[in-house]
């Protein structure tokens, strides 16, 4: 027997199950994080599905309106739906228009890819949400009130099962839509 | 133009791979051939005694390389030790979130996924490897084997194994260990997960592995065995690998056409939807698998029992002939219980009725051979060694599992107590008591030859033992109890009625955990001992 044999064997061990473990535990799908992030007082996480027919198609009104405040970090969770290739674009403005996109992320075409997009926006308005690929079908209104410095976190919408409030005290924590 | 480059770079990392691949399997090949026609330091490198039953093969890292039995033993004992540290340490982790009503660091899809990777790995890696490594191990040794004469198709098969391993691991599924139908094919984090089908590949490796195994098993039992060992003098540990390579041959295909039908419908939903396929089907399928993979994880551990015990109670087993009775009823029995996992599906009262009788008549062999093992028991001189207390402790583990199992095959009593804590504290009581106990009471057993000639730190193999079953009995009695009130299992949160049952388990699983840091630290640390024994165990030098 080699010398190292017993040690290379414990160290594999531990290696693999701490791994994965910690494999498990990490969150799959990728993310979009603003690079000169505005200041935020608090977070709404927004879980929006994409599918060609229609943002959260799943549900009887698609495209839902999401009304939020400004200086809030919203985290949109977007999930991929059918094996469609979509984008999930935000643009200022009630129209949509390519050039002036603020947020720009590809989804993969594998469904139940999760990809992250953080923003904090500053400037109240009407903004547009919607997918380059359909346009026709997924686009969304996302309109933003100005808010104070103190204001506490709403996410008010036309369906409002979809979203979460981080914070909020029901039963299973921050992650109730993933029910 | 950038889709030209990012292929470019696709391919030119695919073609490093395959060098890299490539250069690898030369080098074995060069390392294989080195140790083959190399001095004969031992007797085990020689080419001609690959398979000898004289040989003794220790722990080394190359028995990944050479063909033989005996290392392909060690390949498969090695691989599951690593899938049951990885299953054990996603236990722990459920057991600690679940302190709390509150899930206090997993997320519920988390725990899901730590579930479904906990049950998967313990039954198709650490089960069912356990049991190809001692098969291996033991059988040539035990059955005074000449030649190998397949050992190609072994390593194939252990390669196959770790793959299928390797991608149940990758694909972080939630869809539980029977991955039934409508949720298995959701590829969504929330539905079964995203790469849930390359578990479902993974499985179809491995239970290639494992059918093509147990016919390599057969065929060693009956056709390569010494002639002059005849089938009344067979060790009763071969018997019970009788049963189960025919337990697997039987069953595994079934479920492997299930879970290609799964697949299938992923793409075109065919099979197990519309009017002539439902989602009823793929379960009956599983099951007919699913409960044969129970007694095939029980059956060899039965083996050790029936091998081990007259060695430490210093007279043979009460009665040779009852054993392989017992042994071959359940193989008959076990095949015909399927339907008691689905008594609350919709199967029918007439089929509810024949199931529950058939799993009544199941406690027949398990009697027979748990008497048979109290009956060795009874006048010997018992020598209080850690293999057995293992064995002690199996027994006594099996027959709380099975009282407990016997209950559940009552119809009514069942609709009570389905899916509730009840059923994990059944099955966790046996697969822990039984299966686990049995196979580190061979690997102690073993540790002599394995290590060459050292011996384990007794202190701590006992200290391993005793936290090993008090913590099996304090994690499953409250599991028992809190089921039996209604606690479901499978959610990762819960009444808070119902914490204190929790927390106790989650202390009985933790006391688990440490008991498996200790044989850890004791397997290391032992290794590097003065030798003091000779390389000979009392398992394989039985038939010689």
């Amino acid at each position: 027997m080699n010398k190292f044999t017993p040690l290379f064997v414990i160290s594999i061990i531990i290696i693999f199950s701490a791994g994965s473990f910690l494999y498990f535990m990490y969150p799959i799908g990728g993310s979009a994080q603003q690079s000169n992030l505005a200041t935020y007082n608090s977070t709404i996480e927004i879980t929006l599905y994409a599918n060609a027919a229609g943002w959260n198609y799943n549900t009887s009104n698609p495209n839902p309106t999401i009304y939020a405040k400004t200086h809030v970090l919203l985290e949109f969770r977007v999930i991929e739906q059918d094996t469609l290739p979509h984008t999930f674009t935000i643009n200022p403005g009630p129209n949509e228009s390519q050039a002036s996109a603020i947020i720009n992320v590809n989804i993969p075409p594998v469904p139940g890819t999760v990809v992250w997009a953080n923003w904090s926006f500053s400037t109240p308005g009407i903004y547009t949400y919607w997918c380059i690929v359909h346009p026709e079908t997924m686009v969304g209104k996302l309109i933003l009130n100005s808010s104070g410095n103190n204001s506490t976190a709403t996410a008010i919408s036309s369906n409002q099962s979809l979203f979460s409030l981080k914070g909020s005290s029901n039963i299973y924590g921050a992650r109730e839509d993933l029910y | 133009m950038s889709f030209s480059f990012q292929l470019a770079i696709f391919g030119s990392t695919l073609a490093v791979l395959f060098v890299m691949g490539f250069l690898l399997y030369f080098f074995a090949q060069d390392y294989r051939k080195k140790l083959l026609t190399g001095t004969q330091v031992s007797q085990s490198k020689t080419e001609n005694n690959l398979m000898l039953s004289r040989m003794r093969r220790e722990i080394s890292l190359s028995a990944f390389i050479l063909d033989d039995s005996k290392s392909i033993g060690i390949r498969y004992l090695i691989t599951s030790l690593i899938f049951f540290f990885i299953g054990g340490l996603a236990g722990v982790g459920m057991r600690i979130s679940l302190w709390f009503p509150n899930p206090t660091f997993l997320t519920p899809v988390q725990y899901n996924i730590l579930l479904t990777e906990h049950g998967t790995l313990m039954l198709y890696g650490w089960a069912s490897g356990s049991i190809l490594g001692l098969g291996y191990y033991l059988l040539p040794s035990m059955l005074k084997i000449r030649r190998d004469s397949l050992g190609v198709i072994n390593s194939m098969m252990f390669w196959f194994f770790l793959l299928g391993g390797l991608l149940i691991i990758f694909s972080k599924s939630s869809a539980t260990w029977y991955f039934y139908y409508p949720l298995t094919d959701q590829l969504t984090e929330t539905g079964g997960g995203m790469f849930s089908f390359a578990t479902l590949i993974g499985i179809l490796f491995i239970l290639t592995s494992l059918t093509i195994s147990s016919v390599i098993f057969l065929k060693m039992i009956f056709l390569d065995r010494d002639e002059n060992m005849g089938l009344s003098r067979l060790p009763l540990f071969a018997w019970s690998i009788v049963s189960t390579a025919i337990l697997i041959i039987s069953s595994a295909p079934i479920s492997m056409i299930a879970d290609g039908m799964v697949i299938y419908d992923l793409i075109n939903p065919v099979f197990f939807t519309g009017s002539n396929g439902t989602a009823l089907g793929y379960a009956i399928m599983f099951w007919f698998w699913g409960h044969p993979i129970v007694y095939v994880a029980v059956l060899p551990a039965f083996g050790l029992i029936y091998e081990l015990l007259p060695k430490y109670v210093g007279k043979p087993v009460y009665s040779y002939s009852s054993g392989v009775i017992g042994l071959l009823l359940l193989l008959v029995f076990s095949a015909t219980v399927w339907g008691h996992h689905l008594f609350n599906s919709g199967l029918g009262t007439v089929w509810d009725i024949l199931f529950s009788t058939t799993s009544f008549i199941v406690v027949i062999p398990s009697a027979i051979t748990v008497f048979n093992w109290i009956a060795t028991l009874w006048s010997g001189r018992i020598r209080l060694t850690v293999p057995m207390m293992f064995i002690i402790n199996a027994i006594v583990d099996f027959i709380i599992g099975g009282v407990t199992g016997v209950m559940q095959s009552d119809v009514g009593i069942n609709e009570l107590i389905h899916g509730t804590y009840w059923v994990t504290a059944h099955f966790h009581f046996i697969l822990l008591g039984m299966t686990t106990g049995m196979a580190f009471a061979a690997i102690y057993v073993l540790y002599p030859t394995l290590s060459g000639g050292k011996m384990y730190n007794i202190n701590m193999a006992r200290a391993h033992f005793i936290l090993t079953a008090a913590g099996t009995y304090v994690m499953t009695i409250p599991w028992a109890l809190g089921g039996f009130l209604g606690m479901p299992r499978r959610v990762a949160g819960y009444f808070g009625i119902f914490q204190s049952y929790q927390d106790a388990a989650a202390i009985g699983g933790i006391i688990l955990g440490l008991g498996q840091l200790i044989f850890l630290i004791n397997f290391t640390y032992s290794m590097y001992s003065p030798t003091i024994h000779s390389n000979e165990n009392i398992l394989e030098e039985a038939s010689l």
